[in-house]
């Protein structure tokens, strides 16, 4: 997302729309919090306490340790350890790092694909338009996460399990994509059907401009807003959905925490009064989805309030 | 009438294609004769096994014997449970049945009051929290909602069941939780887990479709006629918010069934969903397919009494479709 | 006797507050038993408001701040809403203007008319069905009792509009509101609902209170005539006068553009300017900015409504229609 955000950037961060998200605390405090913790996802290496992924500095002894405790070597856990003795703090940061990435290039897949074929479809219509419409509906009659299971059922099944779990990551982003590029489709689709019969583009046209060029300088920047917000919202469930796989085991293996797995983990310990191992990163990942959305929420009023209910 | 084929012609395409790539995934995803006999077997063996199989047979013809058998119900041996298919999903089909209609009437059951509630009192003190309340329960995914629940429920309060179907009574052909009390303590929290989401969203759109009647013309009109208020907002405008309603409780319905996998993977609920997890962790392909078959088959029947029940709610529906 | 309907000094503002601009301000007129009332004036003139106002449908933030609105003698404006709604459809019918959206697209026409009949007066099922199907035999529809099971998108835009009337004086009602009757429909059409209007207002010794932009309605059957511009009122009288010899100026330019009485509305003529936005009416006469005989006092000073043979007119020097030339576009 920040990836395409950055170019287009100076064309329309103008003054009102930063002045407006002054004028929001909602939405300024959900885009603080949003980018803190992006940031100390991304920073999980410099700023865990901890890192999950050696083993040598967790200590099985201070397994499931409560919040606030001391580890039998004077190592102190703020927010307590997980059943394998690493601090859940630094587990929990690593894990969104994971659920960040899969949810980010899940985005940018699915934005990727639905703008591209979004734009050939509105441009040139015909019956590659009605296929890739009629697969779209397909697509859109079906919950998001069925076809994630879907896809991740298909790719257990063509690959053996070594295999599977070495492109177990890209695996989930292609299924967590793959439901969400229709929406992208759609809108793109509409705003491209729209951009092409106006004037400029006619003029285009018959100056012999070739229509990729018309569709990348001219048409593809009318559509990027929306698809912005889109995106945004999207991320959050892009992030929801890839927990849910986790959680129910299909998703990123246990080897590479993310936040769905460590829940996961928790969820079995929970009877034992272990709360913290799944509530703490439940909070995070309810958290981060929360700012998320909230910030996507203003952004479509303030970028376009027509598509404000 | 021409609508009703076309709509059956829909249908129709949409199962055939749903059997097509359930068919795919049958035959070339995985390789049946390999599951069969196992890997170490002689190429005398998987030649028989595959004639045997029909594996040499044309596609279409393939395709054909697939169809057929799976109209009858018949989608081969799971290979983890090494029983019959149809089998396991008629023994797993009531828990996830029972455990969906109650979520939906949880869902239904205060979604249409409280999205009334919303619509009526715009200004309230409820209908602010619950507005509020639904914006952030969009970032609660349903399994963490499940934990929560069993948390205080079951682990701190100690009130409630967190695990399995408890005491069911056998029917023959269905298996049921809700005779006993045990079984229908065991229902509350997962229920609960499924129908708050769907709730959220049924709450909003009941809403906004008020919202959007208690505007228009008629109502007005209505007012202008003196009718009184139970009339107006009963007869008048819910009536006209049913339709709208009825369709995206259709759409919902498909979720709802999606996400009993994550409920009955919470709570351990014995039904499809801890099925198909285990089918999927397991690359039991038979199960699948016949999944994909069946999901398909629940969305198709839905979208019919969608239709039809639209067209008894609405005169220029039931028209069109006459 | 005293009048069907009494407005007096009613007026409506934008939002509650004390400096809250003013929709309507100040109106005061009477439509006598048995009268038709026309009342015309350009969209925002305040003509669909003051009827809302009457029938007590004021959607927030518009805002009765004051004046009195009397039926037939008794006090209605200040009713709570349960002490309205036996006013509303009984003693008060409405017509509204497209009967497209009016009524109810999932009940049969029957239904609509037996549950008015039903809450309003005392009757069984049966003798309100039957006081249904004479109430749709007045209005013209044909075949009424077959009628009663249809609904409404099977019949077509005029039948819906004389079902609509029925529902209006299906209580008989001392009053009927009807705001723009006839301009969502046809030109063929528009006659024959003015010609039912009249004829059931005449029958049942209604009053009506005719809201319209078309001068040709008013022509056909108002007794009286009210010109509203902007919020105000700017001339009232009997309906021959007035639209012979208009006195305000406003009023002689609604009229002098028109060609022809039996053409449709968008035919009105085009008076230099627009009317002031709610709000943002200038100092003086509101008019004065549009008019072609303005002078400094009806810049600084507002004229109130003054005789001018049988016409009430809010004008300086009213009357005398010299060295005002409406421009001969026309709009549309």
């Amino acid at each position: 997302m920040s990836g395409a955000n950055a170019p287009v950037a100076s064309v329309w961060w103008r003054s009102d729309l930063a002045r407006s998200l002054a004028t929001s605390p909602v939405a300024l405090i959900s885009a603080l919090l949003a980018c803190g913790l992006t940031i100390a996802a991304l920073g999980a290496d410099v700023l865990a306490p901890v890192n999950v992924f050696d083993p040598r500095q967790a200590n099985i002894a201070d397994a499931r340790l409560p919040p606030g405790a001391t580890g039998l070597f004077g190592d102190s856990y703020p927010l307590g350890t997980d059943p394998q003795g690493r601090d859940m703090l630094s587990a929990m940061l690593y894990g969104l790092r994971t659920s960040l990435l899969v949810g980010l290039s899940a985005v940018f897949v699915a934005a990727a694909i639905g703008v591209a074929l979004g734009l050939i479809c509105g441009y040139f219509g015909g019956l590659l338009d009605a296929v890739v419409m009629r697969v779209a509906d397909v697509f859109l009659s079906f919950p998001p996460i069925l076809i994630a299971l879907l896809i991740d059922g298909v790719a257990r099944t063509v690959l053996d399990r070594a295999d599977h779990a070495r492109i177990a990551l890209p695996v989930v982003v292609i299924a967590i994509a793959a439901s969400y590029w229709v929406q992208y489709a759609r809108t793109v689709r509409t705003l491209t059907m729209i951009e092409r019969k106006k004037d400029y583009v006619l003029a285009a046209r018959v100056t012999g401009v070739g229509a990729g060029r018309i569709l990348f300088t001219h048409i593809l920047p009318n559509t990027l807003s929306p698809v912005l917000v889109i995106a945004t919202v999207n991320l959050a469930l892009a992030i929801l959905t890839e927990a849910t796989l986790s959680f129910l085991g299909v998703g990123i293996p246990p080897t590479q925490p993310s936040l769905g797995s460590l829940i996961r983990i928790g969820n079995e310990f929970l009877f034992s009064g272990d709360w913290w191992i799944a509530i703490f990163p439940g909070a995070l990942l309810f958290v981060y989805a929360l700012t998320v959305n909230l910030f996507g929420d203003w952004l479509r009023q303030a970028l376009n309030p027509r598509l404000d209910r | 009438m021409v609508f009703m084929l076309i709509r059956a012609g829909q249908t129709a395409g949409v199962l055939l294609a749903a059997a097509l790539v359930s068919f795919l995934l049958f035959r070339f995803v995985g390789d049946p004769v390999n599951n069969i006999v196992g890997q170490g077997a002689s190429v005398e063996e998987r030649a028989a096994t595959r004639e045997a199989l029909g594996l040499n047979d044309p596609a279409i013809v393939q395709f054909s014997r697939f169809v057929g058998r799976a109209v009858q119900g018949e989608f081969g041996v799971s290979y983890r449970f090494s029983q019959p298919v149809a089998d396991l999903i008629g023994q797993r089909l009531p828990a996830t049945a029972e455990l969906t209609l109650a979520a939906m009437l949880v869902a239904l059951g205060l979604g249409v009051p409280l999205g009334m509630w919303t619509a009526i009192k715009p200004r309230g003190v409820l209908t602010q929290t619950l507005l509020t309340l639904s914006l952030i329960g969009v970032a609660l995914p349903t399994f963490l909602i499940g934990i929560v629940l069993i948390l205080v429920f079951s682990v701190w309060l100690g009130w409630l069941p967190a695990f399995g179907r408890g005491a069911v009574t056998n029917l023959g052909w269905w298996t049921t939780g809700l005779l006993t009390t045990s079984g229908l303590r065991a229902l509350i929290l997962p229920a609960l887990t499924l129908g708050l989401f769907q709730m959220t969203l049924i709450m909003r759109m009941v809403r906004s479709e008020m919202l959007e009647i208690l505007r228009s013309d008629h109502i007005r009109f209505s007012r202008a006629r003196g009718l009184r208020r139970p009339a107006l907002i009963y007869r008048h405008a819910f009536r006209n918010a049913l339709t709208p309603l009825v369709t995206i409780v259709g759409l919902q319905f498909g979720n709802v069934f999606a996400f009993s996998i994550v409920v009955e993977t919470v709570f351990q609920w014995p039904g499809l969903g801890l099925l198909v997890i285990q089918a999927i962790q397991f690359a039991d392909v038979p199960l699948l397919a016949a999944y994909l078959l069946l999901v398909a088959l629940t969305f198709a029947l839905i979208n019919l009494a969608v239709d039809l029940v639209n067209a008894v709610i609405d005169p220029r529906i039931r028209q069109e479709a006459l | 006797m005293s009048p069907a309907l009494s407005v007096n000094g009613l007026t409506v503002t934008l939002g509650r507050h004390q400096a809250a601009p003013k929709v309507i301000d100040d109106l005061s007129f009477d439509v006598g038993p048995g009268e038709i009332l026309g009342m015309v004036g350009e969209s925002g003139a305040g003509k669909s408001l003051t009827g809302q106002a009457i029938l007590g449908l004021l959607d927030p933030p518009l805002h009765m701040a004051g004046g009195r609105i009397e039926v037939a003698g008794e006090r209605i404006d200040g009713l709570s809403e349960t002490a309205m709604r036996s006013w509303r459809g009984r003693r008060i019918g409405a017509v509204f203007q497209d009967p497209m959206t009016s009524l109810n697209p999932l009940l049969t026409i029957g239904r609509q008319l037996t549950e008015t009949i039903r809450t309003h007066l005392p009757m069984n099922a049966a003798s309100a069905r039957e006081r249904a199907i004479r109430l749709l035999s007045e209005v013209g529809v044909p075949a009424p009792e077959e009628r009663m099971g249809a609904y409404p998108h099977m019949l077509s835009g005029g039948m819906r509009q004389r079902v609509v009337l029925a529902l209006a004086f299906a209580c008989d009602p001392m009053l009927v509101i009807a705001d723009e009757p006839t301009t969502a429909l046809d030109v063929s059409i528009q006659a024959q609902i003015v010609g039912l209007l009249r004829r059931m207002c005449r029958e049942r010794g209604a009053s009506v209170m005719l809201i319209t932009h078309d001068m040709g309605v008013i022509a056909e059957c108002a007794d009286r005539v009210a010109v509203l511009y902007g919020g105000r009122l700017a001339e009232i009288g009997p309906a021959d006068t007035l639209l012979r010899e208009p006195a305000h100026p406003y009023t002689q330019g609604l009229m002098a553009s028109i060609p022809d009485m039996r053409r449709r509305v968008d035919m009105l003529p085009q008076i230099p300017g627009s009317m002031p936005r709610v709000g943002g009416a200038p100092s003086g006469c509101a008019f004065h900015p549009r008019c072609s005989r303005a002078t400094a006092r009806c810049r600084a000073e507002r004229p109130d409504l003054v005789g001018h043979g049988s016409c009430l007119a809010a004008c300086w020097m009213p009357g005398d229609p010299s060295g005002f030339r409406p421009e001969a576009t026309h709009a549309g």
